[in-house]
């Protein structure tokens, strides 16, 4: 029957903590005297040692599978343990073992065995190891024993049947992958230890360790999260919500800031939004629209309050508990004074309270089952609040409180104690105070309801809840409040003469309730029964003691909030036990009860609504087309559209041409967008200037048909939708860009041919293929565009200053591009300027510049070879090789009037060498110090050009 | 903090130009139908929160141009969805033989992902087309849900995204069962011992 240590470890423990002994045993429970099975174990982690409660879920011979920690309690200053050794000639068996701290008050009952005796000298070295090392400054924190203690030590769970467990059960974890449609199985220990004891656990401490508070709020916070309905069902919830946001208005809130719209980037592929506010709308919008899901039902609350002078409480209390014929739902019973003894201010235990807690329970309605919502003391002032069976599913969120008021303003010999829960949903608090009594003490009194509804906290809650909070509230006790003015056979007399309302007049409560800030909301029915105090005990006479008190109502029940109606009040003077009369008051209750099918409509209803409003909130734009067609594209001439786009939604709208899949720029090389991000306010326009330009280096595709003047722009708003533009024109061809080997084949002017023609020649290979020799064709030896460019410079250019260094007008390039391309005027327009540069562009806009591609690596190689040079352009194609000539003799006889034009022989070998042996524009970083090399390879790379150049400048041409 | 979903789920509705795509998004986020057609041009998305089993889900709903000449663009826009909504016209055959091309549209762009047919404006009798039975056949034969809709008068629409909602939902599910089955042993038993551990604290 007993566990190893070992057993302990393995099943139990973490590594690093050691079971020293662990014996069986039993607890005794105050109140039923029932015992229950257990064993105790001292476990140690280094210095720190903690006593560990297992519970017993088999009996007898458990096995260690049979145990659960039921509860962990830290061996430091706060336990007290007193042991009391068998006693033979006292027929006592057995130890026994009180345990006092914050964590635990009971009393273990151990067998008389070696073993117990050991366990005891553990425990006892274990507490003087503690003192040792806090006398060294260094108190342990047994943050060890946390985990151990999280779940157990719930303030909900000690006090509570099953039912209601269900709201702690909710575990971080789970709580986020869990349906929360599904019921949630209460945890087996707690079963287990219900069944087994018949009765709840002893008392609650009031304090809970101040680390338990983090886990319980959590757990809450997760429950409401996890089920919408029932969160925006309950009040509780609602009562978490902070109203305040809204600052009270019955308007819409500002929920666009709070859906966190317009401001952050809405969702889209990346995923989540960080839309955490919009719960809190739905439970705000749920709390609006309440009463379409929820019906009104009635319940009878019995509320009764008792000074009982510090007495054990009599045989019965039934003429007090059941004077009504039908059970009420809900029993709130309230004690002052409930022990006297010095005791009640030391020890947190009190026979008292097990006493008259049997006495209430005894004497519930017989026509009802009760169950125990939770039962609050401080010291002589207590609480009991009682549900009929048939409602317990019904409570949740079970809470307690107390304020203390005495002494320096703790002690408790007055103050109030509070439980509150949620019925359905309805949120209910139940106060049960004693104030400061004598007769002139009013303002104590006062102050004493002030601390109290100032103080007492809900603290389950995050924010802690208060009593206003609630949606009804039973304020009961001895209140104290005495009667004015008047003297005592005057106050007799009018009591015999049953001028009780006359009497009332002069009562401090009743004077004060509604006209001051004291007990502000709060109602009393009205008092049709006599002064409940004060009596001589066992007696209905008036105090016959010395002090004489004068008779006073100072047992008063008052209530709060909507629905409330008082039935009975009365005071139930056949107890005599007490100085005081028992007091109560049956209630009718309007509570409201959340019809699931209906919450569940109006929450997707408001979950669409708020969709709905997301949407909205989504940037829009309006754009006055999504098409753009420009007629008649020509070489180096601009076409441009404007592109008007409108915010048409409510937020401002952050747009920008995004690039497609694959594609290295959100368009083509011959367009542009201008901006091509900006962001619109609402309501705002933004034009976007498209323009296309064929530029020498798009010209080709589009000359050879490989590409058209067409492209999708795709038009992205931030956080939004997109929208296609699609830009198109017709390029007219022209001869620039096109082709040697087509521009030899092209008779006319390039605007003569059909297109088909124009595709079909610009096609690599298109002179072999079409074998236009053969066919009886004619091929040009070199372009006719080049010759007739060539020619006008010879004829008109070859004295002409700074030739190929002044640019040209761009007008006279394109005026000189239609000459060329329709073939007139005869003679090309401009000044030389501009046909020298023409001719530079032309050549520049080849598709294969005039030394072919191909071989640009080998001329590199050998510029410093004039021989093998020359090899390298015997071998291009004739056409290339044509054109070369010619062009090298035209620079060298440009160069033969030197003295004229001022040329000089390496400016134009530096100039046509980048023009014959076109690079490639890679894209070449200027500041980079680490491309530094790639700057130099450049450098040397256009001096090879020149030098390549040079040769066919500085030498005889004709072998070539 | 609470957070607003427990799922986000991306779909996207395919099909040609005309069949009522965005008519049906229209339909399930806004409860509206606009008689006049207005195409298209580009790509459009609205949200809407369902609850499926007790499982808040967010949906973000993609609708696409059905052009034919956007095609190589929405093709980007497949890109991490979860489903996929194929729409045909009920009154039009074009439109129902072109699925098949739809189909593949999805297999060359996604992975694995949910499909879901649906033959909308299926509301007049005289001028439907493609028989359900075809359709049905066809739907069948691919392995897909069929569902026959009209977003002019609001049928089936909420069904249809429900339908694939729960699809994805469930893929997803599957998807991480899988996952948490397949880590090492070594993983699994550390993992089920501390379980155990935290179990008998409670």
């Amino acid at each position: 029957m007993s566990m190893s240590n070992k057993q302990i470890e393995e099943k139990f423990l973490q590594k690093e903590e050691k079971c020293i002994i662990c014996i069986p045993g039993k607890m005794l429970d105050t109140f039923s005297h029932a015992t229950v099975q257990l064993y105790i174990a001292l476990v140690a982690r280094q210095d720190d040692h903690g006593l560990f409660i297992f519970s017993v879920n088999k009996f007898p011979n458990p096995s260690i599978n049979d145990l659960d920690i039921d509860k962990v309690v830290p061996v430091d200053a706060d336990l007290r343990t007193v042991s009391e050794v068998p006693d033979i000639s006292q027929k006592k068996d057995f130890y026994v073992l009180h345990l006092k701290s914050k964590f635990i008050n009971a009393q273990l009952v151990l067998p008389d065995h070696t073993s117990t005796a050991t366990f005891l000298e553990e425990l006892t070295r274990a507490q003087s190891v503690y003192s040792n090392i806090v006398a060294f400054g260094n108190p342990p924190t047994f943050a060890w024993l946390e985990n151990y203690n999280r779940q157990n030590d719930n303030p909900f769970a000690k006090d509570v049947f099953d039912p209601f467990v269900k709201n702690n059960q909710v575990k971080k974890a789970e709580a986020l992958t869990k349906p929360p449609s599904l019921p949630v199985a209460p945890p087996r220990r707690m079963r287990a230890v219900h069944i087994r004891n018949g009765q709840s656990l002893p008392p609650p401490v009031p304090d809970r360790p101040r680390n338990m508070k983090e886990p319980i709020s959590q757990r809450i916070t997760d429950l409401s999260e996890l089920d919408p309905l029932r969160k925006a069902a309950s009040k509780q919830s609602l009562d978490e919500l902070d109203i305040d946001d809204f600052g009270g208005s019955s308007e819409f809130p500002d929920v666009q800031k709070m859906l966190g719209l317009g401001s952050s980037e809405p969702s889209t592929e990346s995923g989540a939004k960080p839309v955490s506010a919009r719960e809190t709308i739905v439970k705000y919008m749920m709390n609006e629209r309440e009463v379409e899901f929820t019906d009104i039902s009635k319940l009878k609350i019995f509320v009764g309050t008792w000074n009982t002078n510090g007495q054990s409480p009599p045989i019965s209390i039934a003429q007090w508990l059941q004077v009504d014929p039908e059970p009420p739902d809900i029993y709130a019973i309230g004690f002052q004074e409930l022990d006297l003894s010095n005791q009640a201010y030391i020890f947190s235990d009190s026979a008292k309270e097990t006493e008259w807690q049997h006495a209430v329970k005894s004497c519930l309605h017989p026509k009802g089952r009760y169950r125990k919502v939770k039962l609050v003391r401080l010291i002589g002032v207590m609480l009991i609040v009682y549900v009929n069976e048939k409602h317990s599913n019904k409570v949740h969120f079970i809470d307690s409180d107390t304020v203390a008021t005495g002494i320096m303003g703790i002690m408790g010999n007055k103050g109030g104690v509070g439980v509150r829960f949620t019925i359905e949903s309805t949120s209910i608090c139940f106060l049960c105070s004693h104030l400061a009594a004598h007769q002139d003490e009013l303002e104590r009194r006062n102050q004493d309801y002030r601390d109290i509804s100032s103080k007492m906290r809900f603290k389950q809650f995050v924010p802690p809840l208060t009593i206003d909070e609630h949606e009804l509230v039973f304020w009961l006790g001895d209140l104290n409040y005495r009667l004015n003015d008047l003297d005592i056979d005057t106050v007799k007399s009018m009591i015999k003469n049953s001028k009780l309302k006359d009497l009332m007049s002069y009562d401090q409560l009743h004077r004060q309730l509604g006209r001051t800030e004291v007990f502000k909301g709060y109602s009393e029915a009205e008092v049709t029964f006599q002064p409940t105090y004060k009596y001589d005990i066992n007696s209905d006479d008036w105090d016959s003691s010395e002090k004489s008190r004068p008779p006073a109502w100072c047992d008063r029940i008052l209530y709060k909030g909507g629905g409330i109606t008082s039935l009975k009040y009365r005071y139930h003077p056949e107890l005599k036990i007490s100085d005081h009369k028992p007091v109560s008051d049956l209630f009718d209750v309007e509570v409201r009860v959340v019809d699931e099918e209906k919450s569940r409509k109006v929450y997707e209803d408001i979950m669409k609504q708020l969709d709905r409003l997301e949407n909205d909130y989504l940037p829009q734009v309006k754009l006055d087309k999504t098409e753009i067609i420009l007629n008649d594209v020509k070489f180096i001439d601009t076409k441009e559209d404007i592109l008007t786009i409108t915010n048409s939604g409510q937020v401002p709208v952050n747009f920008e041409f995004i690039q497609k899949l694959d594609e290295p720029s959100y368009c083509k090389p011959w367009m542009m967008a201008s901006p091509s991000k900006a962001v619109i306010t609402p309501g705002k326009s933004c034009e976007i200037n498209i323009s296309v330009y064929v530029d020498k280096k798009s010209a080709a595709v589009l000359n050879s048909g490989e590409d058209k003047l067409e492209d999708i722009l795709v038009l992205h708003l931030n956080g939004g939708k997109d929208f296609f533009i699609s830009v198109s024109g017709n390029y007219i061809a022209s001869s620039f860009g096109s082709s040697l080997e087509a521009l030899i084949q092209m008779h006319g002017p390039v605007r003569e041919i059909p297109t088909a023609q124009l595709v079909e020649i610009e096609q690599p290979g298109s002179l072999v293929k079409r074998d236009v020799l053969n066919q009886g064709g004619r091929l040009y030896a070199i372009p006719k565009e080049i010759w007739r460019l060539v020619d006008h410079l010879w004829q008109y250019g070859c004295d002409q200053e700074d030739l190929f260094q002044q640019p040209g007008l761009n007008k006279e390039i394109q005026l000189i591009r239609d000459c060329l391309d329709t073939g007139a005027p005869e003679k090309i327009p401009g000044s030389i300027h501009s046909i020298a540069e023409g001719l530079l562009l032309f050549l520049e806009s080849l598709p294969d510049p005039v030394i072919p591609k191909s071989v640009h690596r080998r001329c590199l190689e050998c510029s410093n070879n004039y021989l093998l040079c020359k090899q390298i352009i015997l071998q291009i194609p004739e056409y290339h090789r044509n054109v070369f000539r010619y062009l090298c003799s035209f620079l060298k006889e440009l160069l033969s009037k030197s003295q004229n034009n001022g040329l000089d022989i390496k400016f134009l070998a530096s100039l046509f060498g980048d023009v014959f042996l076109r690079p490639d524009h890679h894209y070449v970083p200027t500041s980079s110090k680490s491309n530094k090399n790639v700057r130099s390879v450049a450098k040397e790379e256009e001096m090879k050009r020149a030098a390549f150049v040079y040769h066919f400048l500085s030498n005889s041409i004709d072998d070539v | 903090m609470a957070r607003e979903y427990d799922h986000l789920f991306k779909l996207l509705i395919i099909g040609d130009s005309g069949v009522g795509k965005s008519s049906l998004l229209l339909r399930f986020s806004d409860n509206t139908f606009a008689g006049t057609y207005i195409t298209t041009i580009g790509v459009d998305f609205k949200i809407r929160t369902v609850d499926v089993a007790g499982e808040k889900v967010k949906l973000q709903i993609w609708d696409t141009a059905g052009q034919e000449r956007f095609r190589t663009i929405t093709s980007t826009y497949y890109r991490g969805t979860h489903g996929v909504i194929v729409v045909y016209d009920v009154t039009s055959g074009e439109s129902f033989a072109n699925v098949k091309r739809w189909l593949h549209e999805i297999d060359q762009n996604c992975d694995v992902v949910n499909r879901i047919l649906v033959g909308n404006k299926d509301d007049d009798p005289d001028r439907k087309v493609v028989l359900t039975q075809d359709a049905q056949r066809f739907a069948e034969q691919m392995g897909i849900q069929l569902y026959e809709t009209s977003a002019k008068e609001n049928k089936n629409v909420e069904e249809m995204f429900l339908a694939i909602t729960k699809l994805v939902l469930q893929s997803k599910k599957e998807q991480m069962k899988k996952q948490a089955d397949q880590p090492s042993d070594a993983i699994k038993i550390n993992g089920r011992s501390k379980d155990k551990r935290t179990k008998k604290c409670c």
